[in-house]
């Protein structure tokens, strides 16, 4: 292969991965913390590709489209919670929002 | 034979099944009436099993008959069979002949009582219980049969169940026979480790061991003395006097009570083995004799007297027994069903009349206005007092004479007592009649009485009439020296250890005659011509001897502080504490963890990043 | 030569999804991160050419730039975008403690990856030059992973009921559960 070998994709994966939690972590605004989701989910995928073209076995392939379509679906449903809020009047943010406290 | 014999068992509980399974579909009289079907047809089978074995030889008029393998643990085995034989037939017949009476008598006694139907279904489980007592074939099945009649009559003592004493009695009663019982088991288990087995013939073994022996007859002794009311184990029967007048005729008085001397008759092995034990049944049969009737002298509830004397002749059996005069035990036991048995009936159709008053002393002068009670009522009590030739005559003095065939000082002294005891019977006895129905009749019978159907209904008339004629008359079938069926018939299955003299038997007939009559001068001289004034009584007699107050002093107050004490110091600190300790410790942790439960998203969050990156490391280090 | 361009084109992809990555997480205004996340997008596509996966680089632009974040893009012009500044309050134990566990984590995968770098990491296989074509994936998707396939379907049928679902909008008057009248 031609270029960086699989290290490096993997080390910028897990640099996307923990950058992403850090917004799920630190940010307070739920359409921010999806976002930073979605970039957790990307760096999942890269590792996912990476490890694909190593090993020669297409599977990480199917896997990583796999992801996206979940993706896809979680973020409808992300959004839809978020909406569903926003028409309530609750103000936007994660730390506000603990009716689920016992 | 044994078919009738399954009959005779069967038929009492079949009706005691439908009466239950009726309930209040069928009518009160409708109960009485199965009740009394029942135990009739159980004495019809009862006298055919009779006539059929009286047309055997001797040597195959005894017949085991098993129906099935009952009770099997390891090598013990059981099964569900009765005995039929002769002693058994007597037993089945008194049970099933005045049982049958006694029921019919209920059927105008207890007309208009609430719960009649649950009457009559206990009277009628209670025939079957004595039955099964009685034809049991293996000592297992007396014990069911001795359980189940403590049962019925516990149920039927606390029949009127609302009154408190009435329920206090029942459980007296219950928790005293509970004691017997408890002795009889030790019996038993003694009999299961040393021999293997509960049949009849076992009893006598192992051979040799005294200690065993002695042991086994002291556990059986224990349960006839509780369930026959005799010393130390008697305070439960003057109490048991609360239940239904008809209750008291069977169970206290020609039945139940009995039982225990049947119990020494039928293991009379046992008692033989154990020479000691039998000489101690004796003592209590003469000691209870006395006492009970000594109280008797000064009650003033006319059941109470009667059931004093039920006590003191029950003793007269126990010494019969205790010296070896089965057969004359068994006889006193036949003819004291009948003459008690009239002496109860009559004095409920007295208490009918007189709307429950059971107090002599506001009685008096109902000798013109029922004749017919006194008449039976007289009868009864000649028979009681040993007076020819009503039956108590032929029966009760040939056991005071084995008393004297026994001989020694022992036998001497029992001789003694037994006379004696037969001057007390004359007196309490006619004190009683004399009080009640002699004289002027007083202000509360002038106002109370009422007598405008004739003494009492018809079915209490017959019973009661029925019974008076066998109390006089049924004596002659036997008559010791001259004519001895009754011991002939029993001698295969209990031969007495003891033979009196022809001198021994008629001197002491006799003596015994001459001492009831004195009695009944006594009597009469103090109660009937009021020629002497009645002594007073001294505390002694009135408070029976204190028995009473011994056994709540010894037994019930120290069981009520143990309870209370446990309750105090173990159950409430440590039992509840450590419930409620356990409620609280797992309601706090539960308020502990769910502080975990913070409701914001970022630190559900954060706790799986952490997680993630300690299992991380564990599953690099680990590999 | 190859070598060379692919190492250059390789940088420039890496640092540009770096900091875009770095962008979504930092802007206070959910449309900027929002269009950060497309650049990310962007440049991880590249890297996946680069990779032989031709298929998933096309995929991630059309279906993820183009719809998923599109949709994303719709909802914060419909909401209006509040900004939140993250770093205002200063840092309270919970950020310290999310930075801690995050470089926790990444130290952690960095070192994994540094000691199986020789090892089990070795040289990358030889692929054809169809690795990663849609043909391939096609007959992957067909043949070996059929269920995830089809479960995959479903999966997306379920959020499309559950969007339908949560954009329902109630008529006056009424509340869940009685819409019988």
């Amino acid at each position: 292969m031609n270029g960086p070998g699989i290290a490096w994709y993997l080390a910028l994966a897990a640099f996307l991965f923990a950058t992403g939690m850090l917004g799920v972590l630190l940010r307070r605004s739920p359409l921010i913390v999806l976002l930073s989701l979605e970039l957790m989910l990307n760096g999942a995928n890269l590792a996912l590709i990476a490890f694909a073209r190593q090993a020669g076995n297409l599977d990480g392939q199917i896997f990583a489209l796999a992801v996206m379509a979940v993706a896809a679906a979680e973020v409808v449903v992300g959004l839809g919670l978020i909406v569903a809020m926003a028409r309530k009047k609750l103000t936007l943010d994660v730390d506000k929002l603990s009716f689920l406290r016992g | 034979m044994t078919l009738s014999g399954w009959i005779t068992l069967f038929a009492p509980l079949v009706g005691a099944v439908l009466i239950t399974l009726g309930g209040s579909r069928i009518g009160r009289r409708t109960a009485g009436y199965i009740a009394t079907a029942s135990t009739m047809i159980a004495f019809v089978a009862a006298v055919v099993a009779f006539v059929i074995a009286l047309g055997k030889s001797p040597d195959s008029r005894s017949q085991l008959s098993t129906a099935y393998t009952w009770i099997q643990a390891g090598s013990y085995q059981s099964g569900f069979s009765i005995l039929i034989d002769q002693l058994s037939l007597l037993m089945m017949l008194i049970v099933t002949g005045v049982g049958s009476l006694i029921i019919a008598y209920s059927l105008g006694y207890m007309e208009g009582e609430d719960e009649e139907r649950r009457y009559f279904a206990y009277m009628a489980l209670f025939v079957f219980s004595m039955l099964l007592l009685v034809e049991g074939g293996n000592l297992i099945l007396l014990l069911a049969g001795w359980g189940m009649v403590g049962l019925s009559s516990y149920l039927l003592i606390g029949f009127y169940h609302r009154r408190a004493s009435a329920v206090a009695a029942a459980k007296k009663a219950f928790v005293m026979n509970a004691v017997g019982d408890a002795t009889m088991a030790i019996a038993f288990f003694l009999l299961i480790k040393y021999t293997g087995s509960l049949s009849f013939s076992v009893l006598g073994q192992p051979a040799g061991n005294h200690w065993v022996l002695n042991v086994v007859a002291l556990g059986l002794l224990g349960g006839a003395v509780a369930k026959s009311a005799q010393l130390p184990l008697q305070t439960w029967l003057p109490d048991a006097m609360e239940g239904p007048t008809p209750v008291s005729a069977l169970i206290h008085a020609a039945t139940m009570v009995t039982a225990g001397v049947y119990l020494i008759v039928r293991c009379n092995a046992a008692f033989e083995a154990a020479p000691h034990v039998q000489n101690l049944a004796a003592v209590l049969g003469a000691l209870t004799l006395l006492m009970a009737g000594l109280i008797a002298l000064v009650q003033v509830d006319i059941k109470r007297v009667i059931a004093y004397s039920t006590m003191s002749q029950i003793g007269y059996m126990f010494l019969g027994a205790g010296i070896g005069a089965y057969a004359d035990a068994i006889f006193h036991l036949m003819m004291h069903a009948f003459f008690k048995a009239t002496l109860f009936l009559a004095a409920g159709i007295l208490i009918h009349a007189l709307s429950g008053e059971q107090d002599i002393r506001k009685m008096g002068g109902l000798r013109k206005l029922m004749p017919f009670t006194f008449l039976a009522f007289l009868a009864g009590g000649l028979a009681l007092a040993g007076i020819p030739p009503f039956s108590g005559f032929f029966s009760k003095d040939p056991i005071i004479a084995s008393a004297l065939a026994r001989g020694g000082w022992f036998g001497d002294m029992l001789w003694v007592a037994g006379l004696a005891g037969a001057l007390l019977t004359g007196i309490y006895t006619f004190r009683l009649i004399f009080r009640v129905f002699l004289g002027e009749p007083s202000a509360f019978v002038r106002e109370h009485l009422h007598t405008e159907h004739g003494e009492g209904p018809i079915s209490m008339r017959w019973t009661v009439a029925v019974l008076a004629v066998l109390a006089t008359v049924a004596g002659f079938i036997q008559f010791p020296p001259f004519w001895e069926p009754v011991s002939n018939w029993l001698e295969p299955v209990a031969p007495p250890l003891v033979t009196p003299t022809n001198a021994q038997e008629i001197g002491t007939l006799l003596i015994g005659v001459t001492l009831g009559a004195l009695g009944i001068l006594i009597a009469w001289l103090i109660y009937g011509s009021h020629r002497f004034k009645a002594p007073k009584p001294s505390e002694i007699l009135e408070e029976k001897f204190f028995f009473d107050e011994l056994y709540d002093a010894a037994f019930y107050r120290p069981a009520v502080w143990l309870a209370k004490t446990l309750r105090r110091g173990f159950e409430e600190p440590v039992i509840d504490g450590s419930i409620a300790e356990v409620v609280v410790g797992t309601r706090d942790a539960a308020r502990w963890t769910a502080r975990l439960q913070t409701g914001l998203l970022r630190t559900y969050v954060f706790a799986i990043a952490a997680s993630l990156a300690v299992l991380l490391v564990v599953f690099v280090a680990v590999r | 030569m190859g070598n060379f361009i692919v190492w250059v084109v390789w940088v420039v992809a890496a640092f540009s999804c770096l900091g875009s990555g770095i962008a979504v997480v930092s802007f206070s205004n959910p449309f900027y991160s929002a269009l950060a996340l497309i650049g990310n997008l962007a440049s991880l596509a590249v890297l996946y050419l680069l990779l032989s996966a031709e298929f998933v680089a096309a995929a991630q632009v059309l279906v993820y730039a183009g719809a998923v974040m599109v949709m994303f893009l719709f909802v914060i012009a419909y909401l209006g975008g509040r900004a939140d500044a993250p770093w205002a309050s200063g840092p309270s134990l919970q950020s310290v403690a999310a930075v801690g566990a995050a470089a926790a984590l990444l130290v952690e995968v960095i070192v994994v990856i540094g000691l199986a770098a020789s090892g089990s990491l070795g040289d990358a296989a030889q692929v054809p030059d169809s690795f990663g074509s849609p043909a391939e994936i096609g007959e992957a998707f067909l043949t070996d992973h059929l269920l995830a396939f089809e479960i995959t379907s479903v999966v997306l049928l379920v959020a499309a009921v559950g969007g339908v679902i949560l954009g329902h909008h109630a008529r006056a008057g009424e509340s869940w559960g009685s819409e019988s009248r």
